[in-house]
């Protein structure tokens, strides 16, 4: 009996030991061990992250990880790193995360209140919001046109919840993703797709018709795109934000930005100048 | 790992009433299709048995169609394959009428009621040939002997495998948030996205598919023994 209790013990105290060190992830140690940074990031998310023509995956969100934040990481753990790529989506993201299975999220995840009760993020890289996709001359100009109009809405989108909340005279329609909502959209059983502007734009360009559809609207709801981290992983943040903010103090930040949404770039989307005061006022600018 | 737990996320802010919500839909849509795929397995299981080859070849066809073609797929027919043969008005009309919901609705009565059919067929040939027989000798219709005799007897015979495919339905009718029914399923992934606690709004949802279906198989036991004739089946206990 005495010894099954000190057994007992010795396997709380041991998992009390282990909880305890789990709580305070240190992801610089890890990566200094391995040599690896492992990101969580989409395969299907043009241009953000994706698999291009030639098989590769790509993508800005990827960029940034290569060109700005690896070279951070690299200077805080003293020596050359790797950066590995698995996929994550919306729903398996922070699980990902949080069971050690990757390091950072860098995709198209947008930083919210909700979401900071369980990780943490970077700076924002990346900042749009909350559009509509309509057929050209449709009367949905903008969020306030909507009594009565069937909108199409990814299901766990931020933008499903605000329209849900604030604007309750819509009739919302929620697909599990894109392809179903803009198949609803095309043959009418909804008025509207509404999705991160940046995303309808991509939409339409990949449209069998891009003329025939407008993205409208001003933007509804904010969406700043963050990389996510494990919570309360101070130095590994430090280190990323590093690699962020070096990026939009030298330009090196603009110049991918241009590579990939300029004019030639993979999807054309202009940054207006209230963005880049967005982003530039992050760091102090 | 070091998840925490937050139990609370359940009955805190809206996740109750999403849930309830949810219940209720999936609920109705399940009643519903239930009542569709009865009616249809009944009468198609039967058509299988009776000695007229149209009939037959008809309810053959209807079985080994819809229940070759895998849920979601018939799902997807409903609402985006069909609406587009209706006139414009009328496809507005019902677009603004939840026509989710029916197509789901259809899709599941539809598929399930292939299933029931050859459960409630499998009923029938499990009957002797000699009690047809004897109905025919009686002075019955084929008609007669069916709806007086065969059916009521096979129905009795099949409670078993028809509960288990009823189960099947309810369980099955998640697959109707592809096309945005906010059924319980829908409502359990809403609660994650809202509280990124994943693990208590799936533990939620499972509970309760787990209560209604057991819920169902203790009232389909009872309705089992309740309208068992004595002494036509052989009994364990």
């Amino acid at each position: 009996m005495k010894r099954m209790l000190s057994v007992v013990v010795a396997v709380a105290l041991a998992l009390s030991l282990a909880s305890s060190v789990g709580a305070q992830p240190d992801t610089l140690a890890k990566i200094k061990d391995t040599g690896v940074l492992t990101i969580g990031t989409r395969t299907g998310s043009p241009p953000f992250a994706y698999i291009n023509k030639n098989n590769e995956w790509v993508g800005f969100s990827i960029d940034l990880v290569e060109m700005l934040v690896k070279p951070e990481v690299q200077k805080a753990v003293g020596k050359p790193i790797k950066v590995e790529k698995k996929e994550s989506t919306p729903p398996t993201r922070i699980p990902l995360l949080s069971s050690n299975a990757v390091d950072l999220i860098a995709g198209t995840m947008t930083d919210t209140p909700q979401r900071r009760e369980a990780v943490d993020f970077s700076l924002t890289f990346f900042y749009t919001g909350a559009q509509f996709l309509v057929k050209k001359g449709s009367p949905i100009k903008s969020v306030n046109d909507l009594a009565g109009k069937r909108v199409a809405a990814q299901q766990g989108s931020t933008n499903a919840k605000i329209l849900r909340e604030k604007y309750p005279q819509a009739q919302l329609r929620e697909f599990p993703d894109q392809p179903a909502a803009f198949q609803a959209l095309l043959q009418g059983q909804v008025d509207t797709y509404t999705n991160d502007g940046i995303q309808l734009y991509g939409l339409k360009a990949k449209a069998p018709k891009p003329d025939e559809w407008d993205v409208v609207g001003d933007f509804y709801s904010e969406e700043p795109y963050g990389m996510a981290l494990r919570k309360g992983d101070a130095k590994f943040k430090a280190a990323v934000d590093a690699g962020l903010k070096t990026g939009f103090e030298s330009g090196k930040y603009f110049e991918i930005y241009e590579t990939w949404f300029g004019p030639k770039g993979e999807l054309p989307y202009p940054l207006t100048p209230q963005v880049k005061a967005y982003l530039l006022k992050q760091i102090g600018k | 790992m070091n998840y925490q737990f937050n139990w609370s996320v359940l009955w805190s802010g809206q996740s109750g009433v999403w849930l309830l919500q949810g219940l209720i839909t999936t609920v109705e849509i399940s009643a519903l299709a239930w009542v569709l795929a009865a009616a249809l397995g009944i009468l198609s299981g039967a058509l299988r048995t009776v000695p007229w080859k149209l009939a037959r070849a008809l309810a053959t066809f209807y079985v080994e169609f819809f229940r070759n073609v895998p849920l979601l797929v018939w799902m997807f027919f409903w609402y985006f394959g069909v609406p587009p043969l209706l006139p414009r008005a009328v496809q507005d009309w019902i677009f603004n009428h939840s026509a989710e919901f029916w197509a789901g609705m259809f899709a599941l009565g539809v598929y399930h009621g292939a299933r029931m059919s050859e459960i409630i067929r499998a009923g029938i040939l499990s009957i002797p040939r000699t009690q047809f027989e004897a109905a025919m000798a009686m002075g019955l219709t084929t008609f007669q002997a069916y709806r007086l005799v065969i059916v009521p007897i096979a129905l009795r015979l099949i409670v078993p495998p028809a509960t288990n495919d009823s189960l099947n339905l309810l369980k099955n009718s998640s697959v109707a948030l592809t096309i945005s029914v906010a059924e319980l399923t829908f409502q359990t992934r809403q609660i994650e996205t809202y509280t990124a606690k994943a693990i208590e709004a799936l533990t939620a949802g499972t509970v309760i598919y787990l209560v209604l279906c057991v819920g169902i198989a203790a009232i389909m036991a009872r309705v089992e023994r309740r309208f068992a004739i004595p002494g036509l089946i052989a009994r364990g206990g």
